[in-house]
């Protein structure tokens, strides 16, 4: 397979989260959204260093984007559990105490 | 092997800030329940030693011409660019743990993670300002939001401070992931993750570079920059990017919305002169890139315009304070931009002493916005009124910071603004200028509302407790507002020396 081929699925990735975030009213997909377009990153990151000539950038770039996907995710969970607990709800729509 | 150590100590400052940060936590950890005030001043005198640190690089840098030296192959990017910015960090970070330790309705107990999570957040910057390296800008951006999250969400039991955490992590997710997606374009085209080396590498060799690419075809570079660009975007609140800033702002505990915006702001831009800097101003840029780097400057110009004017029209209509500073803090954000699209070393450093500026007088606007809030225990303009004659000290001083920020003169604020509209119209950026000087007059009706409030109404029935130390820490505040405004060398010196570091040049025409 050519460098083609995992550029186009990266791509479809990346479309595919942007389009969930914007579509989806619960926060959990909203949140697997944003996952999906890291990994659509990681995909590129992984695919032009194979062909670049195996530099290490692009992979030690995958390896951090992996950890930093992890570290935010704990984190937006937490609040998520958080809202859930003080809103009874996690969809944003029904937390809409601040607005003009 | 001695090298490696000689190189630890040109980032001594983020190692005792990192150790700080950690002790903090343990020691929180030993004392749980008890007053976490002592983890405050622990973390105010360790700030302490940083600032000095810093300051002693200053030197040096200063000493060479602000001359960059990289650490730790080439990751980090010690110049005086940095440095500046890890100063004013340094110092907002200590006004924001006064702000907590003088503010009336924050728990003074069990809230050690507080100065844990602004430290970490500090940690973010000092990396994320002073490297050339995408990987490490990442790491450092993340930091500071992971931990800038969790603070808007601090007040675990106010369902506001909940859902403005919710909103931030949401918009802060999706920004940085089609930023990290815009990163790893640019360096499937370009080859290298370093920003030094795609804006010089002629396309010969590896890595390929942006020179190369633009010839072959614009396109893809185009979309990657700007996919990058709208992380940046998001980061200092620029229009269409900006939806979160004032629900996150109102919502989170005001001395964490002081954080977010002065020095979190102020870090976004940093970044963002470093990186139109490094790619399309660098000395010795190749052509084309130069010639794309002009649109790249007229796309900014633009952005700057609709975002000062959607702020400033916003923030008209605002009756709470927190969230008229929220939109303020926006209108702010399109003044700074100016000087980045006038694209020249001369409008960078104008963007420099403006956010210099920023820091003074926006602390002190928050520090007026907390103290009247524990006085009032509201954040409604109408709250004010009258209040003026019974805090007297804070409220003139919070006249001088209102002057300031709508840019008139004595003030930092002013001179501030006035080069950034001189560089605007040296580059030829007339249009944009103009927009701005509309944009002052309409500012100056919201923020002398508050003015207003305070002096032309009845004198108020209630009575404000007097609070020596918050009052006097703010009129420092607000003497170094009109001091900087008068004697400006030495702000414009700090930020010539920063701009210099960079090593960008004019653009050859």
């Amino acid at each position: 397979m050519g460098l083609g081929a995992y550029v186009a699925v990266s791509a479809a990735l990346f479309a595919l989260g942007v389009v969930a975030i914007i579509v989806r009213r619960n926060v959990l997909y909203v949140l697997m959204g944003i996952e999906m377009i890291l990994n659509a990153a990681n995909i590129n990151f992984v695919a032009f260093s194979h062909f670049q000539g195996g530099a290490l950038d692009g992979r030690m770039f995958a390896i951090f984007t992996i950890i930093l996907a992890a570290a935010e995710a704990a984190v937006a969970l937490a609040i998520v559990l958080n809202v859930f607990y003080l809103f009874d709800s996690v969809r944003p729509s029904e937390a809409d105490l601040l607005r003009e | 092997m001695d090298r490696y150590l000689a190189d630890l100590g040109l980032i001594a400052p983020e190692l005792v800030l990192t150790l700080l940060s950690l002790v903090v936590l343990v020691w929180d950890l030993v004392t749980k329940g008890r007053d976490s005030r002592q983890v405050a001043y622990l973390s105010l005198a360790g700030l302490g030693v940083v600032a000095y640190l810093l300051l002693g690089q200053w030197g040096d840098l200063a000493a060479t011409g602000g001359k960059a030296e990289t650490v730790a192959f080439g990751m980090v990017t010690i110049d005086a660019f940095g440095t500046f910015f890890k100063l004013f960090t340094v110092g907002s970070l200590a006004v924001v743990i006064l702000f907590v330790l003088a503010d009336r309705r924050e728990r003074k107990h069990g809230i050690g993670e507080y100065y844990f999570l602004l430290l970490g957040a500090g940690i973010g910057v000092f990396f994320m300002v002073s490297t050339n390296n995408l990987l490490l800008l990442m790491l450092g951006l993340e930091l500071l939001s992971l931990a800038s999250y969790s603070l808007a969400g601090f007040h675990k039991s106010e369902r506001r401070s909940a859902e403005a955490s919710m909103k931030y992590v949401i918009f802060g997710g999706l920004s940085a992931g089609i930023m990290l997606y815009g990163i790893s374009l640019l360096y499937g085209l370009t080859g290298t993750i370093d920003l030094n080396e795609m804006g010089i590498a002629d396309g010969s060799g590896w890595p390929v570079g942006l020179a190369a690419q633009f010839a072959q075809d614009p396109v893809p570079v185009a979309v990657a920059i700007v996919l990058i660009l709208a992380g940046f975007a998001y980061k200092v609140s620029v229009v269409p990017f900006h939806f979160w800033t004032p629900d996150v702002y109102e919502g989170a505990p005001t001395p964490v919305t002081t954080f977010l915006a002065v020095a979190s702001k102020a870090a976004g831009f940093a970044v963002l002169l470093r990186f139109v800097g490094a790619l399309f101003l660098v000395e010795g840029v190749d052509s084309t890139v130069a010639a794309y780097g002009e649109r790249i400057g007229l796309l900014i110009a633009i952005l700057a315009a609709v975002t000062m004017t959607l702020g400033n029209l916003s923030a008209l209509r605002q009756t709470s304070m927190k969230r008229m500073l929220a939109y303020s803090s926006i209108a702010h954000a399109g003044y700074v931009l100016m000087g980045l699209a006038a694209m020249t070393p001369a409008g960078f450093s104008a963007a420099m002493f403006y956010l210099a500026a920023y820091y003074f007088m926006n602390l002190g606007a928050f520090g007026f916005l907390l103290y009247f809030e524990g006085v009032n225990k509201s954040e409604d303009i109408d709250a004010l009124k009258g209040m003026g004659w019974k805090a007297p000290v804070v409220s003139i001083v919070m006249v001088a910071f209102l002057v300031s920020l709508t840019g008139l003169p004595p003030t930092v604020g002013f001179y501030g603004k006035l080069l950034l509209f001189y560089e605007g119209v040296d580059a030829g950026l007339g249009w944009l200028v103009l927009i701005a000087a509309l944009n002052s007059v309409v500012s100056l009706f919201y923020y002398f509302r508050i003015a207003k409030a305070l002096f032309l109404s009845e004198p108020a029935e209630r009575e404000a407790e007097p609070q020596p130390f918050f009052t006097g820490f703010l009129a420092l505040l607000g003497v170094g507002t009109i001091l900087f405004g008068i004697y400006t060398e030495p702000l414009q010196n700090w930020s010539e020396t920063g701009t210099d570091s960079l090593g960008i040049a004019e653009a050859s025409e």
